[in-house]
Parts: structure tokens; C-alpha cells; sequence
């Protein structure tokens, strides 16, 4: 049970620490203050709790299968708003006006809190379906302690990373990051749309669970970052590339854009 | 990175959480395997105690007790066993069940087949183990519950790890007292140069630093040393030149006084040469008392002065210039003892006074007046001249400043440092200027305000002058 908690706890917190800790430095640069932290996080918990309270219900929409749409209908809000956030960062990043500074704060928020909505609210359904019983209380209790501190702490040390390197090379290696980490939801998104079978389901295109569990810290940590997923099917492996080539095409015209 | 001390606590707190959960989830992982392995060897050897138990029964025609008439020796000693769903066992031979543990179903409860084997067996997942006893031909099977296994394993290894999470709040605490101590001699070094005034340039301690911060402790000590004797060389230099510029200037003062003899008075040339030679000594005067009063080289000798007594003298010593253009001069206000600076002071009113002579018109009013408030002293000078637009009063403190530039029309010498050294002086004496429209029609007022709290005050009667 202990295993089984840390893993799940720790798939949702580090997933919000990486996204938090990456614009945190990216806001750094873009010298906006770090107050908006605050309001993420009050609406994130407060989003949470309301969401996870009314999980049951929400799970009875679209014939049962209402929590898998509407989390994946917030994690594919969330990679529409980093992409906007990417863009309006690349297009403004050296003098933002206050105006562009209020926006990317908007948009700061409103990433941060929606994917504390969408994480924090699986924890409370695990922790509540979890400890119904009191026979495995203490080590469920102990293996969420563990799993969100692994994550917290990972979330601080690639903040402080971020912060240490030269801003060039932090911008690069942020925008980076939170590319793949939207990427990765896009996947996560797509898997939830097949579950609720609102997507075609497939046949996995390979199977790496021998050689990288995902049930391990190391798989965990790529399922954050990158987006691992030991059994892909083609349908979330084409999503994926697709979510990671769009930015990329992006900022690649935006460079030419300005070059010219 | 904004403050040292979150940085080190963050970092090496985060760090250790990292290593030490990291850590105790490969030993969780270990142990269970360990746990699981102890439990297969308790198993193995429960199969084995059964093998040999049932032999010796079986060699010597005993019949065997059945578990029933077992459990009910035990509970006479042992109330709370109420019997035994963990373990059961099953012996067979030739496909008949010699044996069986209570609760254990008549089936066989595993295949025939040595080694340990997973099976579902009554609603409940079972650990069971299969021996072969070649000499009698029996089958001898042991099975355990898995899930109470798991716990029974998993409640032993949560007791380690438990201490590792209460502890880790504790070793933040601990980490963030040790690091606050670690950075005290910086802090300790930031506070003493902000403490430090603007004037004070001695050396700061080195023995009693770390030697991480030696190096820095000794350049900050050369800057000072080679800041204060630049600041020597500076006065020296302005006391120097003004010292020779003073001796060429009253020379020519002589010689032009003099020249009266031979060169008519009223000669145009002659007037000039004569306002440009004294314009040149107020000017060396000025530099060198805006010299002397400047906050990085004053070495203030602060005494108990009498702002009335002071202001009696220089008005008396200034009462020629008033008389000449046939000013009116008035002193209101009482005697009042400040702490502060004669010198400096004497200069502030001189200055004061000068500026409102110069720009009155015939026959207007300067009026002095020394007032004190709950809080403060205030020391006001006002004239009835043209006074000055309030637009300007920011710019009258910048250094060479004359209202209206060079076309100021007040046909008196002045090179526009005057409030520029009031201003100096005032500081010195942590007052506040005022500049307003004067009690008069027209007119400016300048109002130096001293705090009763810094200049420590005595009041005495009223005087008027």
C-alpha cells in the first residue's frame, strides 16, 4: 500500500511542482513578482476540494464517464494555455508592457490553478476511497507524506536550477520543459479520451513496463516530465508529437519572424 | 537568488528529503522481499515439522489429535485464539486427505507439485507449499494468508520508517538554526557597514571574522583607508587653494584700491574689474565654506549655541549691505539653546541673510524670527522682495543655480551656492528646509526647521530686536 500511495500521490504532485517551479523562474526573468503564486495555490486547493467533493457527481456525467472528459478537457485547457502563455513570453519577453505582464500573470494563474484542480482532486478521491478502511490508514497516510515531499522537492531543486543557470540558458531549458510537460498532458488527455471511449481504443504500439516501470519514482518522474508511458498506443504516441511539434513550429516562426 | 539562507535551507532540506525517501522506499521494497522470504522459510519449515511429526505418529500406530480437539486444549490456556484462519494445512497420500487443518477445504489445496504456488482459496489470496515425503508417499501442504502477510510485513518496516518522516520537520528546524548561525558573522558584517555614518571611514574589525570573509573584511578596509586619505588630499587641496587664491585676490583688491588714486572711479572699465574681483572672492569663500560644511568632510564640533546670540551677530555683522540699499531688518523670536555647530550655523545665516538682502529692492523688509513649536526649532528668514515662482524653489538648492541664469537682474554679486550650503549645513544638523511665500505681500521665506529630539534644545524668555 505504502508503494502504491507514493506513486500515486507522487504522479499528481510532481506534475503541479514541475509546472509551478518552471513559471516561477520564468516569471523571475520576465520580472513579474512572485505574489500570483498565492492566488494559484488559494484557488487551486479551494478548486480542488469543491472538485473532489463533487467527483461522484461529475463522474455520472456523459453515461459515467463525466471525470475522465472533464479532466481531460482541463488538461487539453492547460496546453492551450501554455501555448498562448509560450507566445505571448516569446513575443514580449524582453520589455514586457503592463498589460502583457497582467495577461501572463492571467494565464500564470489559471495554468497553475487548473492543473492543481485536476491533480489535487485525484489525491483527495485516492486518499478518501483509500482510508475507508483503517487497515491500511498509516500506510497510506505515510506513502502520500512521502510521495508529495519526493515531488515538492523535485519542484524545488528544478526551480532552483532554473534560477542558477545563466537566463539565456534558463529560458531555453524552461520553455523546454514546459513543453514537454504540456506535451505529456496532451497524452494524459488522449488516454482519459479513450478510457471514456470517446477516442478509438488501440492496441499499445510497445511495451517498455520490463525495462522502465511506470510504477517506479525514475517512471514517475519521466510520466511528469516527458510524458512516459510504458504501453503508448499510436492514437496518445501521434497526439504527443503533435503537442510537441506545434510549440516548436511556433517559436521557430516567431524567430524568423523577428530575424526578418 | 534573493536571500542566501532559503536558497541553503531549501536546497539542502529538498535534497535530503530526496535521498532519505528514496532511501527508505528501496529499503521498504527490500524488506517486504526480505519479510516475504522469512515467511516462505517459516512455511518451508512448518511443512517440514508436519512431515516428521506425522512420521514418528504414523511409525508408532499413534493417531494423530484433530486440529478441533487442538484448538480446544489451546483456548483452555489461551481464551482469545478462536481459531486459525491465517495457516492451513493438508496432508495427503495417495490421493486421500489423511489430515487437515480445521477450516481447510477437502479438495487438495494446491497441485502435487513440490514449491511454493499462489492460489485463491476461500475468498482470500494463499501462500501455500508443497512438500513430498518420498519414504511414506505423502503430500504435505502448508499455505499462509497472503494479504495478512503483507501486512504483518508491511506494519513491521512502516515502524522504521516512521521515525524518518516525524524527524524530517525536525531536521528542517534544525537546519535552519544551524544555517541562521552559519551566516551570522554575514550579517553581522552587513549590519556593521550599514550602521556605519558617512563620515566614519575607520577599519573594521578583522580578527574576529571568519576566514571566508577575511578577504572581504580586508579590501572593504583598504577602500576606506584610500577613500579617507583621498578625502585628506581633497581638503587639503581646497583648504590649499583657497589659501593661495585667498592672497592673489586680496593683493588685486589692494592694487584696484589703489588705482582709485589714478583711475577715475565712475570709468566704466574700472567697475567692472572691480565687481569681477569681488565676485571672485565671494565665490572662493563660498567654495570653501561649501568645502568645509560638506558631510564627508565635516568633523563636526557640535556645542550647546544660542541661535538668537548668533543671529544678533550676524546680522550686526552683515547690517552694512541691509543699510545700504536702506533695508528694514527686524529679529523676533527668544533666546533658544540647540545643539550644533557655531561655525556652521553662523554660515547658514549668513547666507540666509545675504540672499534676502540681495534680492530686496530698496527700501524693502527682511524679517529674522527664531520660533520653537512642541516639536521643533524653526529659524525663519523672510523678505518683502519679488520672491521667487514656485516652480523654482526645487531647483534653488542645485549648486550654481541663479534665478533667471545669467540675466538675473539684481545687479549683486552671487556665484548660487548660497542654498546649496544651507541646504549642506542643514543636514548636517538633521533640520528640513521650507521655502514659501513670506508673511510680507511679496517675498520669499526660507524656514530651517531643527527637531526638538535631534538638536536638543533649551528655551529662554522672549526678545525682540
Amino acid at each position: 500500500m505504502l508503494l502504491n500511495s507514493v506513486i500515486i500521490v507522487l504522479r499528481e504532485v510532481l506534475e503541479a511542482a514541475l509546472i509551478f517551479s518552471i513559471l516561477l523562474a520564468l516569471s523571475k526573468q520576465s520580472r513579474i513578482h512572485r505574489t500570483w503564486i498565492i492566488w494559484s495555490l488559494l484557488i487551486g486547493l479551494f478548486g480542488a476540494v469543491i472538485y473532489g467533493i463533487n467527483i461522484p457527481l461529475v463522474s455520472e456525467w456523459f453515461d459515467g464517464v463525466g471525470q475522465e472528459v472533464v479532466n481531460a478537457l482541463m488538461q487539453y485547457a492547460v496546453y492551450i494555455m501554455l501555448l498562448l502563455y509560450i507566445i505571448i513570453l516569446l513575443l514580449y519577453a524582453s520589455e514586457p508592457a503592463p498589460e502583457t505582464r497582467k495577461l501572463l500573470v492571467i494565464m500564470m494563474v489559471l495554468i497553475t490553478s487548473i492543473a492543481m484542480i485536476c491533480e489535487g482532486a485525484e489525491i483527495l478521491l485516492y486518499f478518501f476511497s483509500v482510508t475507508r478502511s483503517a487497515h491500511h490508514y498509516a500506510a497510506v497516510m505515510m506513502g502520500m507524506i512521502i510521495g508529495a515531499s519526493i515531488g515538492i522537492s523535485i519542484g524545488f531543486l528544478f526551480y532552483y536550477l532554473l534560477m542558477n543557470i545563466c537566463e539565456k540558458w534558463s529560458m531555453i531549458f524552461g520553455l523546454g520543459l514546459l513543453i514537454l510537460v504540456s506535451s505529456g498532458m496532451i497524452s494524459q488527455a488522449t488516454l482519459l479520451m479513450i478510457q471514456a471511449d470517446w477516442l478509438p481504443a488501440q492496441m499499445p504500439l510497445w511495451n517498455t513496463s520490463d525495462f522502465l516501470s511506470e510504477k517506479s519514482v525514475l517512471g514517475q518522474l519521466l510520466y511528469a516530465l516527458v510524458g512516459y508511458e510504458a504501453t503508448p498506443t499510436a492514437l496518445q504516441a501521434s497526439m504527443y508529437l503533435g503537442g510537441l511539434i506545434l510549440p516548436v513550429f511556433i517559436i521557430v516562426l516567431l524567430k524568423l519572424k523577428f530575424k526578418g | 537568488m534573493k536571500s542566501i539562507r532559503t536558497f541553503l535551507i531549501t536546497v539542502i532540506l529538498s535534497t535530503i528529503t530526496l535521498v532519505v525517501f528514496l532511501s527508505a522506499l528501496n529499503g521498504y521494497k527490500d524488506s517486504m522481499h526480505k519479510a516475504e522470504q522469512l515467511f516462505d522459510m517459516a512455511l518451508v519449515d512448518k511443512a517440514y515439522l508436519l512431515s516428521i511429526v506425522f512420521s514418528l505418529f504414523n511409525e508408532n500406530g499413534y493417531k494423530p489429535l484433530s486440529e478441533s480437539r487442538v484448538i480446544n486444549l489451546m483456548q483452555a490456556k489461551h481464551p482469545e485464539i478462536k481459531g486459525n484462519d491465517v495457516f492451513m494445512f493438508q496432508i495427503w497420500q495417495d490421493n486421500i486427505l489423511l489430515l487437515r487443518s480445521l477450516q481447510t477445504p477437502k479438495e487438495p489445496i494446491s497441485d502435487f507439485k513440490t514449491g511454493f504456488q499462489n492460489k485463491n482459496i476461500i475468498g482470500h489470496r494463499w501462500r501455500i507449499y508443497a512438500f513430498y515425503n518420498d519414504k511414506l508417499y505423502l503430500w504435505i501442504l502448508t499455505a499462509e494468508r497472503s494479504d495478512i502477510r503483507y501486512v504483518l510485513a508491511e506494519n513491521i518496516i512502516l515502524e522504521t520508517i516512521l521515525p524518518v518522516i516525524i524527524m524530517l520537520p525536525l531536521l528542517g528546524i534544525l537546519i535552519w538554526i544551524l544555517i541562521s548561525y552559519g551566516l551570522s558573522p554575514l550579517r553581522k558584517l552587513a549590519q556593521e557597514l550599514g550602521n556605519k555614518k558617512a563620515d566614519d571611514l575607520s577599519p573594521l574589525p578583522v580578527d574576529q571574522q571568519p576566514v571566508e570573509l577575511i578577504q572581504v573584511v580586508n579590501s572593504t578596509n583598504n577602500l576606506f583607508n584610500r577613500l579617507k586619505a583621498s578625502f585628506l588630499r581633497e581638503k587639503r587641496f581646497a583648504s590649499d587653494a583657497a589659501h593661495e587664491l585667498r592672497t592673489p585676490i586680496s593683493a588685486i583688491k589692494i592694487h584696484l584700491h589703489n588705482l582709485t588714486q589714478v583711475v577715475p572711479e565712475d570709468n566704466h572699465s574700472f567697475q567692472q574689474l572691480n565687481d569681477a574681483v569681488n565676485r571672485m572672492g565671494h565665490l572662493v569663500e563660498q567654495i570653501l565654506n561649501l568645502n568645509r560644511t560638506s558631510p564627508e568632510q565635516y568633523i563636526s564640533k557640535f556645542t550647546e549655541v544660542d541661535l538668537y546670540t548668533i543671529a544678533q551677530e550676524v546680522i550686526a555683522r552683515e547690517y552694512q549691505q541691509f543699510a545700504e540699499k536702506d533695508l528694514q531688518i527686524e529679529l523676533e523670536g527668544k533666546h533658544v539653546h540647540i545643539n550644533g555647530d557655531p561655525f556652521a550655523l553662523d554660515v547658514l545665516l549668513q547666507n540666509l541673510l545675504s540672499n534676502a538682502c540681495k534680492y530686496s529692492n530698496n527700501g524693502d523688509s527682511v524679517r529674522v524670527s527664531i520660533n520653537t513649536t512642541e516639536q521643533s526649532v524653526e529659524l525663519q528668514v523672510q523678505n518683502s522682495g519679488p520672491g521667487v515662482p514656485e516652480d523654482q524653489y526645487g531647483r534653488l538648492f542645485d549648486r550654481f543655480y541663479r534665478l533667471h541664469g545669467d540675466r538675473h537682474d539684481s545687479g549683486v554679486t552671487g556665484c548660487g551656492l548660497g542654498l546649496a550650503i544651507v541646504q549642506q549645513i542643514a543636514e548636517l544638523h538633521q533640520a528640513r528646509i521650507e521655502l514659501g511665500h513670506s508673511s510680507f505681500s511679496t517675498g520669499l521665506s526660507v524656514k530651517v526647521i531643527f527637531n526638538k529630539n535631534n538638536v536638543n534644545t533649551r528655551d529662554e524668555g522672549r526678545n525682540n530686536a
